[in-house]
């Protein structure tokens, strides 16, 4: 909570986004590192996340919150182990950790279908997908490109300042009241959990996890988004094409050449 | 009440985890005992008959081979071989258990209970872990889907080739057959306009068709995609080691192996559930079971009862067919997935989603009874028209024998070749 004390508040957050920068810089990949820089960097990561639950909201009941906590911690550092780690197999493997921990937040805040659809979409398909091909095209070793990330410095500064900034202005637009949710963006898939008065948070939570939700979401979808959909799914459907085209091609020629006598 | 004491919805939860865990584990040891006598009755030998009672004489028909095959598996020795991935080599059991485990949190095991009058607790009380998750489908999907992560990790981290193909080979096996289990899903979900697995089961009680009459070629579709989703013969490549040594368990031994067969055992209970959920109209049968929601005891243990003894039959079905069915060669696998199956499956989507739409104006215009008859003729039609299509435009993939350039028979023409080849030959040296 950005408690009585806002001046406070704001030092926490200036000195939790800066200690992230710091310890982002030192642990995202190099050529040599030494053992010390990379504890350092860790200490510095984990008084980041501190100050961050420090500003934080509160929820409602203490197991929520507990939960809550739980998830979004898993995310941010599995999240931050993505782009520290070397191997890309790790790498997928943390951003699949991450995923979930985001579909725990949002599961967390009563955006049941899309915390489903992000473990179906992204953990279920993409990142299978990303596995088989870095399994398949690095069965031995690492490549330079995995060893040395590119911009160290600006890359953290420039997170570093987005995150400051992000959390400002979301916790200048929730400070006032005791609200729910502080996730602006996800607003028109949990429509019912504006956010309420505590005193009538047990009547929304209960709106919250019987009210039909995926019916809900569906015709705002097909209703007012509707366009978007449709372009959407046309522009997959091309590409799927695309795909299948080059495909083709590609053995027409090989067919062409005689490689494949079939 | 405290913040600190659970309430009776978190202990109501408790309990159903714990009789769901312990009954899944329970069945799925009762259920590896079934599979070896349906084994040894249709290899027409006497199946496991001599472990009854520790340190008695009694032998119970074998009921105590479970216990010992435990036992068994969990004090042998729990080898790890050197040049594994050490963390995920551990890790990959774990996931595929959890993941198998935690879809049933979606997966309702009964109908509901008679009102038990507890403050605290809303009545009636379901026969479901989380009856507020309002996406039990796509919860089930999802979590079928993160088991994959254990079939790659583990056949990746065993850092063996033979491992590493295998996973890669079961996963791709899993991959592709997400598609049409998805599309069957979605014929039904269209059916009942619910993503919750227990509406589903009330549409089916309450119109009294199950959707295996309603959606055939769903039912096919579906009934197909989770036997190779459970890695069952004719789709058991992941462990067949007789020719492939195995799969992405290869490395494993002890009760980490122990971890990945139970997880399949279950996936295969899963599959059950689903199909009878889905499908065979879960707990409804004409004339024992109600439909309504207000129900007496006797009532909801008949429901439970029910869909038990649907679910087993299920897999007693899984089990004959092991034994009957010769296992595919992976060209097939796939060709079946994406050139049989998945039009196969969009086709019952087109005609489920053409019926649902018309079924207002023709009940208008034709009376209840006979648009409901219709909306029953119309998906077997497509599905005879679908099944005919598909045997004849099967792709020659499913042809086993060895594709050749020219009739064996044209000997000239073989002759010739020869010849032509000898004399390149003769013209390279």
């Amino acid at each position: 909570m950005f408690g009585s004390d806002p001046t406070s508040a704001g030092t926490l957050l200036a000195a939790g986004v800066t200690s992230a920068a710091v310890s982002l810089w030192l642990l995202l990949p190099r050529g040599t590192q030494s053992p010390a820089s990379m504890r350092l960097g860790t200490v510095l990561g984990l008084l980041a996340l501190a100050a961050f639950v420090a500003t934080g909201q509160r929820l409602g009941s203490i197991g929520e919150e507990a939960v809550f906590l739980i998830v979004s911690l898993v995310a941010v550092v599995a999240g931050a182990a993505t782009i520290v780690t070397r191997s890309p197999v790790y790498s997928a493997i943390w951003f699949a950790l991450a995923l979930a921990g985001v579909a725990g937040v949002l599961l967390v805040l009563g955006a049941q279908f899309l915390g489903v659809a992000t473990i179906v979409v992204y953990a279920g398909a993409i990142l299978v997908m990303f596995l088989f091909v870095l399994m398949l095209a690095q069965p031995s070793g690492m490549a330079p490109y995995d060893r040395v990330s590119s911009e160290p410095l600006l890359s953290a500064v420039a997170g570093a300042v987005l995150l400051g900034l992000l959390t400002l202005s979301i916790g200048r637009l929730t400070a006032e009241p005791a609200a729910c949710c502080n996730t602006p963006s996800r607003a028109a898939a949990m429509a019912d959990a504006a956010p309420v008065a505590p005193a009538a948070a047990d009547v929304a939570k209960a709106d919250r996890m019987e009210s039909d939700q995926v019916a809900r979401l569906g015709a705002e979808l097909f209703g007012r988004h509707l366009l978007a959909v449709e372009v959407a799914g046309v522009l997959l459907l091309a590409s799927l094409v695309g795909a299948i085209a080059v495909v083709s091609r590609g053995e027409a020629a090989a067919a062409s050449e005689g490689r494949f006598s079939r | 009440m405290s913040d600190f004491l659970p309430s009776p919805l978190t202990l109501a939860a408790l309990v159903k985890i714990g009789l769901l865990v312990g009954g899944l584990m329970t069945a799925a040891a009762y259920l590896v005992l079934l599979e070896r006598w349906i084994a040894a009755w249709v290899q027409d030998r006497r199946g496991p008959n001599r472990v009854g009672i520790p340190f008695t004489k009694i032998s119970l028909f074998g009921l105590g081979q479970p216990l010992a095959d435990g036992l068994k598996i969990i004090l042998k020795e729990d080898f790890t071989p050197k040049h594994v991935d050490k963390i995920l080599y551990n890790a990959a059991p774990l996931v595929i258990l959890a993941a198998s485990l935690a879809i049933f949190a979606a997966i309702p095991f009964g109908s509901v209970l008679p009102p038990l009058n507890i403050p605290g607790l809303p009545d009636p009380v379901p026969f479901l872990v989380a009856p507020g998750l309002d996406v039990g489908v796509l919860w089930v999907f999802a979590l079928s889907s993160i088991a994959v992560y254990g079939v790659l990790l583990g056949g990746w981290a065993s850092n063996n080739k033979y491992g590493f193909l295998g996973g890669l080979r079961s996963s791709a096996q899993l991959v592709a057959y997400e598609i049409p289990l998805g599309l069957g899903l979605l014929g039904v979900v269209l059916a009942a306009g619910s993503l919750k697995l227990d509406a589903i089961m009330n549409a089916q009680a309450e119109s009294g068709v199950w959707y295996c009459m309603a959606q055939p070629l769903g039912f096919l579709v579906f009934f197909v995609a989770s036997f190779a989703e459970a890695a069952r013969l004719p789709f058991d490549l992941p462990e067949a080691e007789q020719e492939l040594v195995g799969g992405y368990h290869t490395e494993y031994s002890g009760i980490r192996l122990l971890l990945f067969l139970v997880s399949e055992f279950l996936h295969m209970i899963t599959a059950a559930f689903l199909i009878v959920i889905m499908f065979l109209g879960g707990w409804h049968f004409w004339g024992i079971t109600g439909s309504s929601q207000q129900i007496t005891w006797l009532e909801a243990l008949l429901r439970f009862g029910i869909l038990s003894a649907k679910i087993l039959a299920v897999i007693v079905f899984f089990m004959l067919v092991r034994w009957s069915w010769p296992r595919f060669r992976f060209d097939q696998l796939m060709n079946l997935a994406w050139k049989v199956m998945l039009p196969l499956g969009l086709a019952n989507l087109v005609t489920v989603a053409a019926v649902e739409e018309f079924r207002p104006q023709f009940t208008e215009a034709l009376g209840a009874t006979t648009a409901g008859w219709l909306a029953i003729a119309v998906p077997w039609v497509v599905f005879f028209v679908g099944w005919i299509l598909a045997g004849i435009l099967t792709p020659s993939g499913t042809d086993n024998r060895p594709i050749r350039a020219h009739d064996p028979l044209d000997i000239e023409r073989g002759i010739r070749e020869h010849d032509l080849a000898e004399t390149e030959l003769a013209g390279t040296r």
